[in-house]
């Protein structure tokens, strides 16, 4: 009889995922440098203090 | 040595303040609303928190269809002017939701904040069905359709050039949509990028039979109203299966129709052939269904207006816990086969 996997696997398949498509994000080798928060309360006060606006990315994992 | 593209791109993002958010602890959930289910979405916002747009979004097949570098820096661009206007009052200021936070959902506290977890994206998605049940107001079909298709009204993009239109059929095509128009807005409200625009069309009604799109077509804008095919919301769920409770532990094909009548059928039946059997089924005692067993019927229900096969009518019309009663047909035998449902594990 065919058996497939319980599909709890699927997190980890989608963390395989999130790792390529966050190259999107991702500064290439040579770029001018971005530098990344990692805190939305620290991106809000950085907005405030420069003028910018925020680009806030979310990652479905760690 | 940095090609043109790879420095436009670093230009871009310098002029922002960028910042990568891995858990939702304590991001307020209203503001920052979408489908989960994508893995990867952005916002570009103010120190305000005044949204300018959203860039994301997915389709059935994919997670990544509608990501691409292009689009993302059309965005990146939008973003930059909308920010301008901003600075300049001349860009209108939005209502904020009321603010929702996971500590506020309890279901969703109690297996993360509470037990010093972090709050990952598609927890807060499959946990907030989870509360929704609990107090009575889950609906599965606006709670789990949260992301229309494009291809279901004839509208196909050319994704690196965000909303900009490649080709169209069926009900884009009758409302005079063109190859070459860009979408601007969606029942009035400003669209940028496909992440705005799944945004909005996934905020209308299931109930609605048209909708208003406003296309920019030779630097004038027109507007379009487009009739709304039945079941415009419909997609496959399979992506989304940790949201979908209760867990039946198997799959299968619809028949052809051809099949269902030489089976004697009904035509608009869920009859569907169980393709695998989840190897938990044995160890639950949840049922003994064996691929290619034909399940036509579910306590005697045998046809459903959204479901195409059995267990896709179990998800959507039963609870977890249950016990149903499958009518099924193995090598030509009808056999009545209990199937016990179970409710999700939120093992990490």
């Amino acid at each position: 009889m065919a058996r497939t996997f319980h599909p709890l696997v699927a997190p980890a398949a989608r963390m395989l995922v999130c790792a390529a498509v966050l190259a999107l994000a991702q500064p290439v080798r040579g770029e001018p440098a971005v530098t990344w928060l990692e805190s939305y309360e620290d991106a809000l006060e950085e907005a405030r203090r420069t003028g910018k606006p925020i680009f806030l990315a979310f990652r479905c994992a760690p | 040595m940095l090609t043109e593209a790879e420095t436009r791109r670093g230009r871009l993002l310098q002029q922002y303040v960028t910042a990568r958010i891995t858990r939702l602890d304590r991001v307020d959930l209203a503001l920052f609303d979408y489908d989960r289910y994508n893995t990867l979405y952005f916002f570009v916002l103010n120190a305000d928190e005044q949204i300018y747009l959203r860039y994301g979004g997915r389709d059935e097949k994919s997670a990544t269809s509608y990501l691409n570098l292009e689009s993302l820096e059309l965005a990146l661009e939008k973003g930059l002017e909308l920010h301008r206007l901003h600075q300049q009052r001349k860009l209108p200021g939005e209502p904020h939701p009321e603010p929702l936070y996971a500590r506020d959902i309890p279901a969703l506290y109690e297996r993360t904040i509470g037990r010093g977890r972090c709050v990952e994206c598609h927890l807060v998605g499959d946990l907030l069905n989870v509360q929704r049940e609990r107090d009575g107001t889950l609906d599965k079909l606006r709670h789990l359709y949260r992301a229309p298709e494009l291809a279901r009204i004839g509208i196909e993009l050319d994704i690196p050039k965000g909303l900009r239109v490649a080709r169209v059929t069926g009900a884009a095509a009758e409302a005079g949509m063109r190859a070459g128009d860009v979408v601007r807005e969606l029942n009035s409200e400003a669209v940028w990028t496909f992440g705005d625009f799944q945004w909005e069309y996934g905020s209308v009604p299931l109930e609605a039979r048209a909708v208003e799109i406003a296309v920019e077509r030779a630097g004038e804008l027109r507007r379009l109203e487009l009739r709304l095919p039945p079941m415009w919301w419909l997609t496959d769920l399979t992506y989304r299966n940790l949201s979908v409770d209760p867990r039946v532990y198997f799959a299968s094909d619809p028949l052809a129709l051809g099949e269902k009548a030489d089976l004697g059928l009904p035509e608009l039946g869920f009859a569907s052939r169980v393709r695998t059997v989840d190897s938990l089924s044995d160890l639950l005692g949840s049922h003994e269904l064996q691929v290619g067993d034909i399940v036509y019927g579910v306590d005697g229900e045998t046809a459903d207006e959204v479901a195409r096969t059995a267990e896709l009518h179990i998800k959507l019309r039963k609870q977890a816990g249950q016990t149903v009663t499958l009518q099924v047909l193995r090598a030509g035998e009808r056999l009545d086969l209990p199937l016990k449902t179970s409710r999700m594990s939120f093992r990490k």
